[in-house]
């Protein structure tokens, strides 16, 4: 009869693996479909249309119980259309929002226009605080501690659930066990059987290796990630957002960041940039009619009052941002080389999109980072692996290149031409 | 042919001192204290193991507790609004000048970092001097004034205006004169708003007055031509060159431009066409200039006058009395010589005369009339207009102050209160003046003694234009914006005068546009691009000197007399030297480390003093003497022993002695201005003193033996004739066979290369500040130039030999020639890391920071570096320099650049290396990597000259040719292929890339001393 208990406790346990892994899918997939849903509202619904708010559109909150999802999932991609097949329930709603018709987005699919709906049943994530953002003053590096201790708790969870459910099954097998009156000797007390295990010479090896193996590598592990800032998030003094700058409004990184096709810095912008646009773009209508207090902050820091619209250079106060990638000084890295030079070999190499700038092969999808974070580990064996695998034979359409590759495939014949045939893990090409 | 000469760079060497001996067998001056420790006491000192784990454990814990700090917070702080011109991270050029010549300002976000030549600026005007390249750090000086002064409390602008012009006003009211006493003004639009200023105040004057002066040649011309200038002196255009005590390779007028003259007929191209000008020098102390001459003869001073005397009869057959040189039959023997070369050159020679004498200026004219140079060699119809100051009329105005006649001084770039002769009386005479106003940038020697200092910009913060030459124009732009709270002098004097335009940008704008460029058909941002603007010259015209010699002979004779007084009077000479000039930049650490072009001293001034004459005063190197003036003005310095010095003469450097310049030039060295004599007009730079041992001892900061090459033949050379017969002469290579341990270095792309031309190379030491200011090298000051310390990545080498008559010489035997010591001829040799393919430091690194890359250079990671010094001790050259202490940021260092202001000027290109590494010549790889960038940028092959090294760019006599010698079309791969190639220590089969031509020397044996 032990075997009911083994066979209970294995269904018990698969049924915990399988329902915990179910949850877990089933949360990022709605989790992903709420931030697409968001970066589509955002791009597509809200110049008109606000949550909580009226503006062009009403507010759309509760769309859902006001509207079938059938229904929506027609009006959102064709509105025009319905209204002009005289659908009633659309054309209702279009004389209750003065008559003002809604664009039709006939590329938004059926999975799209879910994923809209999603996070606008969802709402706004509520001050989604990233654990690894740091609060403080922007300064310490992020680790993801924890989210790792969330992990680590949902296991010990798990496993106190099983225990108690083993013991309970134990228990029960033991009055079956009983009823049929089968005498059981008592089980070796589990003190004793701990004691018995630390006098196994062999498992306390065991246990001690394994013990030294997991330090060992956790502390090794610890070091080499030692000022590597992966991650690093660090407030800044304005909530810029690349997501809405770079990803909804689609500004090419040139706009700002000009220094990166000229020169090593890739520059940060001066404010005067700002000012092309912010100018006119003060974000009122998220703000009850006052100017947004991140555009503020410009207006501040030129001495710009946008009621006379007159510059005070008196009260002009840098600005001052919170760098992000710190190469080390004595490493020298140039924007000009990679970005404008080594374009097409970085982005054949990187695999991006021909719709995708080459600085994402660096620094990542920054049209969805609504707060700038450290990407890629920046350390030197980074570096290095792409000078070693980056097949450059493209870069014969340059001249520079053409005479340079030629020599060297003389002698390297047939060997991928890489940053590194041409002498670029040199210590001096970048240590100088 | 294998030459019998014997090289050595210093006497210590040369006699073989134990002391040097021990020395140079270690690579570092200071040995380590291995004795001490491994002695018994040492052995058995006992670490109880307690004590051991004690201090492991707290050891341990406090480096944790020292790592336990998070990673510091970088702040990125963009322009508010960012210039349209300024890109982070590219340098931006901008035309300037300086001292008169055509510059290119490099600026990094706004500061100025580098002083590169215009390429615009004139053929001549091809590098740039060691003050030109060391200008930079003297516009981030911690010790300039950073408000305007007034009655020694700082003020405001309009205070300081309005006491200024109540003082003026109540001396033009009073009827006192108001000079204005400034370093010559060839500035047009300074000299319109000093018109200006006379307008307002009809009492001013300018006195122009010169810290070393040029009234001599200019009176001399006047006298004898009617033309009161500074001639165009054309090297160029000389085939021989006879020069009496003029530095002009150096400090002569216009030393860089002149060494690029100089240099068209000596250099590898020059020499290639078979053409070698020819070059004599007489002189009493050694000098850069002596120091390249074919034939340098040691006269004394008083021996000058009579000389040319005897030069003048020699030549034109007439016979003024006193030409003869009885006491110098070496000199008297080769005078003759010469004048017969000259007399077969006319037309084609060239006397030149540093002496500031009016009489002796004649005498010169008179014999380049005879010998023809008018008109070729000399061109007085273009005149040079650098300097214009009359010591009369200074000396004048310092009697009329004396005597209260003046009733306002105003001081424009100039310092008396330093560098005239007679302080005293200056000082005394300027007391009785009631307004005392000075322009200076900080409280210096005069401008404490004033009411008022209205400080001044710094030149790379002003407008301003500059008239070097008839028809040579070039403009001064800002760079920077203002940094302190100062005001350009041209503009105070506008605010004074009330005058109509009173900024001063838009004043030098109103004067070209009215006066210069109608003329030349350009616009006002043309002459901004071009930095420069050339009308046509004028021809040259010929003059004939036709005026009797006699009196001009009596007055020659009779002050050689004066100065040759023997007994225990010494013929004093106070010269300019290279670095320190006469002394405006003294503040500039970098000019105070650069050694003299000779001496190889740093940081200090000395009596120079010849071997047989030193033993005579019975005196040793670095002896402290008294040198005591005939008008009772006093020095204590040490002695140095220079070889080639002329007997019974000792010459002091000028500039030295600066007491309120600021941290790094004050109490440098001695003042010798005061050694100055007013004779006959003019200033006078030869004077009697006696010298007197004090018994002390001073040891000069010297780097001249610092790495030694324990006599080693590393300078090949040969005399033109042989070069004529056989191209490759002194040149031969044994036969020998080349056995490689390592294999090979691919070099398939580029290989970078140096070809180092040494007949060009005049030592002149501007290449080793651009390379400072380029790689941001520390400045280690005289304590640790002692120890040996010097960080300069190139280095010039000097070399002393002379040729032994009967070949091989024993040791005894050669110290027993000391007096041949009066006549050594003298190589420079630029020394910098030979980026060896087989180099021995990277065999000897044990964590491989110093590697070789696949363009032919020897990298060094600093980064890697843990300082072992295994390289330095196996570099045959010895150009590696280790970083004893972090000189950007220790206190120690405060004199020189370990402050936040003063580190603006660092290049950001460059890393700036910790204590603790080793460094080197990088072959300016930032440039290299900046070189190729730009071109795959614009996606075309590399051409050559498109990168070019600092050293290089600051060459006026273009010694030192880089280039990739992949490129067989290359200059370097031309110059490489010349037979006057050869490789330093190439026995020892490193494979060095930079190669050195052969020094070639035009000697004729017969007139060879």
């Amino acid at each position: 009869m032990r075997d009911i208990s083994m066979i209970l406790k294995s269904v018990w346990k698969s049924l915990f693996v399988f329902s915990a892994v179910t949850v877990m899918a089933v949360s990022t997939v709605s989790a992903q479909d709420a931030k697409e849903g968001r970066t589509l509202f955002r791009a597509k619904c809200s110049s008109c249309h606000a949550l909580d708010a009226k503006l062009v559109g009403p507010a759309l909150t509760g769309v859902s119980d006001r509207h079938s999802e059938e229904f929506l999932l027609k009006w959102i991609p064709n509105s025009q259309g319905m209204i002009a097949a005289g659908n009633p329930e659309a054309v209702k709603l279009f004389n209750e929002n003065g008559k003002v018709a809604m664009t039709s987005f006939p590329e938004l699919d059926e999975e799209k226009v879910k994923s809209i709906l999603a996070y606008i049943k969802e709402g706004e994530p509520k001050a989604a605080v990233d654990p690894s953002v740091v609060k403080a003053g922007g300064g310490e590096s992020g680790t993801s501690g924890l989210s790792i201790a969330g992990i680590v708790a949902i296991v010990l969870v798990g496993i106190l659930i099983l225990v108690i459910l083993g013991r309970a099954s134990k228990l029960l097998e033991r009055l079956i066990l009983q009823k049929q009156g089968i005498e059981i000797e008592e089980d070796v007390p589990l003190k004793v059987g701990v004691r018995k295990m630390f006098k196994n010479k062999k498992f306390v090896m065991f246990f001690i290796l394994c013990l030294v193996i997991a330090l060992g590598s956790w502390g090794w592990m610890g070091m080499w990630n030692t000022g590597v800032h992966t991650g690093y998030q660090p407030v800044q003094p304005i909530k810029f957002s690349h997501e809405l700058h770079a990803g909804i409004n689609q500004i090419d990184c040139q706009y700002c960041h000009n220094g990166a096709f000229k020169s090593k810095n890739a520059t940060i912008p001066s404010l005067n940039v700002c000012m092309n646009c912010h100018k006119a773009v003060q974000a009122r209508d998220n703000y009850d009619g006052e100017i947004s207090p991140e555009i503020k902050k410009i207006y501040n820091a030129l001495g710009y009052d946008p009621e006379t619209q007159q510059y005070d250079k008196s009260k002009e106060k840098p600005m001052e941002w919170v760098r992000v990638h710190n190469l080390p000084d004595f490493a020298y890295f140039n924007h000009s080389q990679h970005v404008v030079v080594a374009e097409d070999a970085i982005r054949k190499a990187k695999g991006l999109q021909p719709t995708e700038p080459v600085c994402f092969a660096c620094h990542g999808p920054v049209n969805t980072m609504e707060e700038i974070y450290q990407y890629s580990p920046l350390t030197m064996k980074w570096c290095i692996n792409c000078h070693k695998e980056t097949d450059i034979s493209g870069q014969k359409n340059n001249a520079f290149y053409a005479k340079v590759i030629e020599a060297h495939e003389k002698i390297k014949k047939g060997e991928k031409v890489t940053p590194a045939l041409l002498g670029g893990l040199e210590c001096g090409k970048c240590h100088y | 042919m294998e030459s019998n000469k014997k090289y050595w760079k210093g006497l210590e060497e040369y006699n073989n001192t134990p002391d040097f001996v021990k020395n140079s067998k270690n690579e570092f001056a200071e040995p380590l204290p291995i004795e001490d420790v491994l002695n018994e006491a040492g052995l058995s000192t006992v670490t109880p193991r307690r004590d051991f784990l004690k201090a492991l454990g707290f050891g341990l814990g406090a480096v944790t507790l020292a790592a336990c700090q998070t990673a510091p917070v970088h702040k990125s702080i963009p322009y508010l609004v960012k210039p349209e011109e300024v890109t982070p991270g590219i340098p931006n050029y901008y035309t300037s000048s300086f001292n008169g010549q055509s510059i290119l300002v490099k600026t990094r976000e706004g500061r100025p970092i580098k002083i590169e030549p215009n390429p615009n600026a004139g053929e001549f005007y091809r590098g740039t001097d060691a003050r030109a390249q060391a200008s930079v750090l003297d516009l981030y000086d911690v010790s300039k004034l950073k408000a305007p002064v007034l009655k020694n409390e700082e003020t405001t602008w309009a205070k300081l205006d309005s006491f200024v012009k109540s003082e003026l006003a109540k001396a033009q009211a009073g009827g006192k004169k108001i000079r204005v006493v400034a370093s010559t003004v060839n500035s047009p639009s300074t000299n319109a708003v000093l018109a200006q200023f006379i307008t307002k105040y009809p009492a001013a004057k300018l006195v122009q007055y010169d810290a070393v002066s040029y009234t001599g040649i200019i009176q001399a011309n006047q006298n004898s031509f009617g033309k009161a200038v500074l001639p165009k002196y054309n090297f160029d255009k000389a085939d021989l060159i006879v020069s009496f005590g003029a530095d002009f390779l150096g400090t002569w007028i216009s030393g860089e431009e002149f060494t690029a003259q100089y240099t068209s007929n000596r250099n590898y191209k020059s020499l290639e066409n078979k053409k070698m000008s020819r070059h004599i020098q007489f002189e009493s102390g050694m000098s850069l200039t002596g120091t390249n001459a074919d034939t340098r003869v040691p006269i004394k001073l008083s021996e000058e006058g009579p000389a040319l005397i005897a030069l003048y009869n020699a030549i034109t057959g007439q016979s003024l009395a006193g030409g003869t040189l009885g006491n110098n039959t070496t000199a008297d023997k080769v005078i003759k010589l010469v004048a017969k070369e000259l007399v077969q050159n006319k037309g084609k020679g060239l006397v030149v005369c540093g002496s500031n004498d009016v009489s002796t200026q004649i005498l010169v004219n008179a014999i380049n009339s005879a010998i023809g140079s008018y008109g070729t060699t000399i061109d007085l119809d273009n005149p040079c207009y650098l300097y214009a100051g009359n010591d009369a009329e200074f000396n004048g105005l310092v009697a009329e102050m004396s005597h209260g006649e003046v009733g306002a001084v105003l001081f424009l770039s100039s310092n008396p209160a330093y560098d005239f002769m007679n302080i005293d009386a200056f000082t005394k005479a300027l007391a009785k003046v009631p307004a005392k106003i000075s322009f200076s940038d900080r409280a210096d020697e005069t401008a404490s003694l004033c009411d008022a200092i209205a400080i001044n910009h710094n030149y790379l913060e002003s407008w301003g234009d500059a008239n070097a030459y008839e028809g040579y124009y070039s403009i001064v732009q800002p760079t920077i914006n203002p940094v302190f709270n100062s005001r350009q002098a041209e503009e105070s004097l506008l605010v004074w005068a009330d005058a109509p335009v009173k900024n001063y940008y838009q004043f030098v704008r109103n004067n070209w546009e009215a006066k210069m460029l109608p003329a030349i058909g350009l616009k006002w941002n043309d002459v901004l691009e071009k930095g420069v603007v050339t009308v046509a010259p004028k021809a040259a015209g010929s003059y004939s000197f036709t005026q009797s010699l006699a009196q001009v002979a009596t007055s020659i004779i009779s002050s050689s007399k004066a100065l040759a007084k023997g007994g225990d009077q010494v013929e004093l000479q106070v010269y300019e030297s290279v670095p320190m000039r006469d002394g405006k930049n003294a503040n500039n650490a970098f000019l105070q480390e650069l050694p003299d072009p000779v001496s190889k001293v740093t940081w200090d001034n000395y009596v120079a003093l010849a071997p047989k004459f030193a033993e005579k005063l019975k005196v040793k190197e670095f002896d402290v003497v008294t040198v005591k003036g005939s008008n009772g003005h006093s020095v204590d310095l040490p002695v140095l022993i220079q070889p080639g010095q002329a007997q019974g003469t000792a010459s002091i450097a000028l500039g030295y002695g600066r007491t309120k310049v600021g941290k790094a030039g004050n109490e440098v060295g001695k003042n010798a201005f005061p050694f100055i004599s007013f004779l006959n007009g003019t200033m006078q730079y030869a004077s009697n003193v006696t010298i007197t041992p004090t018994g002390g001892y001073y040891e000069l900061a010297q780097t001249q033996t610092h790495h030694s090459f324990e006599g080693r033949a590393v300078i090949k050379e040969a005399t033109f004739k042989e070069y004529l017969k056989d191209a490759s002469a002194g040149n031969h290579k044994g036969e020998h066979k080349d056995y490689d341990l390592w294999d090979a270095y691919e070099k398939p792309g580029n290989n970078w290369v140096m070809a180092i031309d040494l007949n060009a190379c005049t030592g002149c030491g501007s290449c080793i500040v651009a390379c400072n200011v380029e790689n941001n090298i520390p400045v280690v000051g005289r304590d640790e130039v002692r120890r040996r310390r010097e960080m300069h990545w190139i280095r010039i080498d000097r070399y002393y030999s002379y040729e032994t008559k009967d070949g091989d010489v024993t040791k005894e035997k050669e110290i027993a020639k000391l007096e041949d010591l009066d006549h050594v001829s003298v190589v420079h040799q630029p020394m910098l890391c030979q980026h060896c393919d087989h180099a021995p430091c990277e065999t000897v690194c044990p964590v491989l920071a110093t590697v070789h890359s696949s363009d032919g250079l020897n990298h060094m990671a600093y980064n890697r570096c843990v300082g072992t010094r295994y390289c330095a001790n196996n570099c045959p050259y010895k150009v590696r320099r280790f970083n004893w202490f972090n000189y950007w940021n220790d206190s120690r260092f405060d004199n020189y650049l370990n402050n936040e202001f003063t580190q603006l000027v660092l290049n950001p290109d460059v890393t700036t290396r910790s204590r603790g590494v080793m460094e080197k010549c990088s072959m300016c790889i930032q440039r290299i990597q900046g070189g190729k960038l730009q071109a795959k940028l614009e996606k075309r092959p590399l051409k050559d000259g498109d990168i070019k090294m600092a050293c290089q760019e600051a060459c006026s006599a273009n010694a030192i040719i880089f280039g990739d010698s992949n490129d067989p079309n290359s200059e370097v791969s031309k110059a490489l292929r010349s037979e006057r190639i050869y490789y330093v220590l190439e026995e020892i089969n490193v494979k060095p890339g930079i190669g050195y031509m052969t020094k070639i020397r035009n000697t004729d044996t017969t007139v060879q001393a």
